[in-house]
């Protein structure tokens, strides 16, 4: 371990700089560019196949990039690690046999430099009861708890999570975020990575949706639903109710059972124009939950939404200022 | 470091597979092959004949099955995980090479016990003391061969590959039947393979004979093979890991 230079100080935790991996044709990761500056809780949102997981690696120094640059801290990633300022539970295996919990962690924890003592790391993956057993002969669930303790028991200052809730039930995963709020509380970086959106609503600071291999959309969860989605205005219709589309704001329109539903990207306008018009009639608002975002944002058809969303800064992370996503070339 | 070797050590001595074939087969052989007096001359000449082989098969087996672990290892992401901890790569491979090392002590030491406690094996000393010196340190060319299998193929064509290596170097290199028995042809095989020079050195030595030059070059030359060997299939597998 090299502890004796510090590490350029006040650098983000993480940097991506137009970072690109291909696999044979497919370019996993597309000029991805990232920044993670410290103690930020950050989701990486998008479907499967987005490229979450190859960001991941690209950045925990797994793989090397075809181009770009990946840092953390400001060092190499190898560097960083190496100075046990990561901890990382990647989506598969990582698992040893024949050892128990107790084993595998005090050797991991012996790798560190200044490891967390034992019970604590037992209390923050809720581990008590598997620390006798064998690692080969744990469930799904206790499995990824143990994972999580090998993250976060060399008391790293970013811990980076792929999917760290995919083999959970519902209540190990309420437990499992109990326990990462607590890092987070205690000032750590945390990445993670799912493609659960209510995970990413709740629990990060920051979103960051990822579609082939690129940056959609970046900011705030308010944020993303407000860049991306649509606002729905109802409103009870009779007759020809096609001059509805037309109202400013409004970019798509169903009528269903006599109420006109109109996906509006303004609705304020939307509401003023049906009521100069007097056409309000049983009035609905309906704000979008990232849900649509999410579908807005991934969608490869064009038609729906707008074909790019501009990736925001948000304002209440002024660090993240020199986030810019290459936004204006969907190639669908 | 320390850790990691500690914690390969914990898991190799767990591992049915090493223990039933690194360690009891060997033993439970020879205690047959001498009883049912297989080897050449006299009982007690045959006794320490015997030991000296099923010593070097059971190190063979140690060294091998701990390059299959490599396999394993990788197929489980295990290999990944140590990337994301703070030791490097050296001190993975080091680790690993040092696991082998130690991973053959219970293979050697079970046979030797056997020897002396059930076919009352005597000999002075500083042979003893050669002896054990030559079967361990003459398992690193093996250890190299099995890691380079290890990182070169994946989980299960790596233990079969290292099974049937293991078997062959054993049976050709005369530690299951003298060499000194075979055709002619096959003789002159055995002649040239490491595992005939790696026990040859301690057959020697447990007769009073100083090992000769040719068994120890032969060693030296398959140790460098194998350490390009090792190295090729680390730099190969480091590639897709």
């Amino acid at each position: 371990m090299d502890t004796d230079i510090p590490d350029p100080t006040g650098s983000p935790a993480v940097s991506l700089t137009t970072t690109t991996k291909s696999f044979g044709p497919v370019r996993a990761v597309d000029g991805l560019t990232l920044t993670v500056p410290r103690g930020q809780t950050l989701a990486l949102l998008g479907p499967n196949g987005a490229g979450k997981s190859t960001a991941i690696a690209l950045l925990l120094g797994l793989i090397p990039p075809d181009s770009g640059q990946a840092a953390l801290f400001g060092l190499a990633p190898e560097r960083a690690v190496r100075r046990g300022r990561v901890g990382a539970m990647t989506q598969e295996g990582g698992l040893v046999q024949r050892v128990t919990v107790r084993e595998l962690l005090s050797f991991v924890s012996g790798t560190y430099p200044a490891p967390l003592p034992l019970d604590e790391v037992v209390a923050l993956a809720r581990i008590g009861d598997l620390l006798g057993r064998r690692v080969d002969r744990l469930s799904g669930g206790q499995a990824q708890r143990v994972r999580f303790a090998m993250a976060v028991c060399g008391d790293p200052d970013l811990v980076v999570l792929d999917e760290p809730t995919a083999a959970l039930d519902v209540e190990a995963r309420r437990e499992f975020w109990t326990g990462l709020r607590g890092l987070a509380d205690q000032g750590k970086t945390i990445l993670f990575s799912t493609h659960y959106l209510e995970e990413a609503d709740e629990q990060a600071d920051r979103i960051v949706v990822l579609g082939h291999g690129r940056v959609i959309a970046d900011g705030t969860s308010a944020e993303i639903k407000r860049a991306a989605a649509l606002t729905t205005v109802r409103v009870t219709v009779d007759g020809d109710a096609s001059w509805l589309a037309t109202l400013p704001g409004v970019r798509h329109m169903e009528i269903r059972a006599g109420r006109a539903h109109l996906r509006s990207g303004d609705s304020d306008a939307t509401v003023m124009a049906l009521a100069r018009a007097g056409a309000v009639r049983d009035l609905e608002v309906v704000p979008a939950d990232l849900e649509d975002a999410f579908v807005a944002l991934t969608s490869t058809v064009p038609a729906t939404v707008p074909a790019t969303v501009p990736a925001t800064v948000p304002a209440t992370v002024p660090a993240t200022a020199p986030t810019t996503a290459p936004t204006g070339k969907e190639n669908a | 470091m320390w850790g990691y070797v500690r914690l390969e050590l914990t898991r190799t001595l767990r591992d049915g597979g090493y223990v039933i074939f690194a360690v009891v087969m060997p033993v439970v052989m020879y205690v047959i092959f001498t009883n049912l007096g297989l080897a050449p001359g006299d009982r007690h000449d045959a006794a320490i004949y015997v030991m000296v082989s099923m010593a070097a098969y059971g190190a063979l087996g140690g060294a091998f099955n701990n390059g299959s672990g490599i396999a394993e290892d990788r197929a489980t992401g295990w290999l990944r995980q140590l990337r994301l901890t703070p030791l490097t790569p050296v001190q993975v491979v080091t680790g690993k090479v040092l696991t082998g090392v130690v991973g053959v002590v219970p293979s050697i030491a079970a046979v030797l016990l056997a020897g002396v406690l059930v076919n009352h094996v005597t000999l002075p000393p500083q042979r003893w003391l050669a002896i054990i010196v030559l079967l361990w340190a003459g398992t690193v060319p093996f250890s190299l061969l099995g890691l380079g299998n290890g990182y070169r193929l994946s989980g299960q064509t790596a233990a079969v590959a290292n099974v049937a290596t293991m078997l062959t170097l054993s049976i050709v290199g005369g530690l299951w039947i003298p060499a000194e028995t075979f055709p002619s042809w096959l003789r002159a095989i055995a002649d040239w393979t490491p595992s005939n020079s790696y026990a040859g050195l301690s057959w020697r030595v447990a007769f009073g004979d100083a090992p000769t030059l040719r068994q120890a070059a032969i060693l030296v030359a398959w140790l460098l093979v194998f350490a390009a060997y090792a190295m090729y299939g680390y730099r190969r597998a480091g590639r897709r890991a």
